[in-house]
């Protein structure tokens, strides 16, 4: 009926089983601590004198700036003041071809009345802003007007 | 202009103009002069020995014929276009450099 079946006993490998690996396993280490620290100092020590370089660099080119702005700042100004008191010209320019049909205008003045009745006549009465642009498009007054904006 | 009071007390002290031209510039010789100008004549008689300079420190200080000026020159500058003595393209004159003023 039933044949008795050849029993095998399972057994351990010869020489035993491997050990069960429980330890830790440190990665490779390619430097000792001493060696990081002097590497980072001496990193640190090349890198600062690179900056050194390129600070002095940048003072330098700054001051050549800095410099040459204030060579030309004169002349900017003498520019502007230039600019100014063509424009006044050319604004008086306008006015008295714009007033010319107008009855009892004099350029300069309020219908012949002067502005200042007390100042000598060679004085140049500033005009204050909208006064400068009277003549011009509002485009170009507000051009100037948010210039600050735009830069 | 004149800054004494037509009735004087003590709040009218309290409260007295004591901002003048003297701290902003442009007005301050004018505005000195006129006043100069009051204290010489007094008062009833400065207003109309110092009229000019009166009026003057008074434009100067509000720039009211200015400001008419510039009014008069835009108002006759929309009428010219208007009533078509000026063209769209010379409506305006050019205008001046940015960095002009």
């Amino acid at each position: 009926m039933t044949t008795k079946a050849e029993f095998k006993q399972d057994m351990p490998p010869p020489g035993g089983y491997k050990n069960i690996p429980y330890k830790r396993v440190p990665a490779k280490s390619f430097f000792g601590g001493w060696a990081i620290i002097g590497g980072y100092l001496g990193m640190t020590a090349g890198a600062s004198y690179l900056y050194y370089l390129n600070c002095k660099a940048v003072k330098i080119r700054q001051l050549e700036m800095h410099s040459a702005s204030l060579a030309i700042y004169p002349m900017l100004l003498a520019e502007r003041d230039r600019a100014y008191l063509n424009q006044l010209r050319k604004n008086r320019d306008e006015e008295t071809k714009l007033m010319a049909n107008v009855e009892g205008w004099k350029t300069g003045t309020w219908y012949g009345e002067p502005i200042y009745h007390t100042v000598p006549k060679n004085t140049l009465i500033e005009p204050n802003y909208q006064e400068f642009y009277v003549h011009s498009s509002y485009n170009d007054f507000k051009y100037r007007a948010h210039l600050a904006l735009l830069s | 202009m004149s800054l004494s009071p037509w009735l004087k007390s003590p709040f009218t002290d309290l409260t007295g103009a004591i901002v003048s031209h003297q701290w902003y510039g442009r007005c301050a010789d004018l505005e000195l002069q006129a006043l100069d100008c009051l204290e010489a004549y007094g008062l009833d008689r400065g207003i109309k020995k110092c009229d000019l300079l009166l009026q003057d420190f008074t434009e100067c200080s509000l720039r009211i014929k200015q400001m008419n000026r510039m009014f008069a020159m835009r108002n006759e500058r929309h009428r010219q276009y208007f009533a078509g003595e000026r063209s769209k393209e010379e409506k305006w004159a050019a205008g001046p450099k940015p960095d002009s003023y």
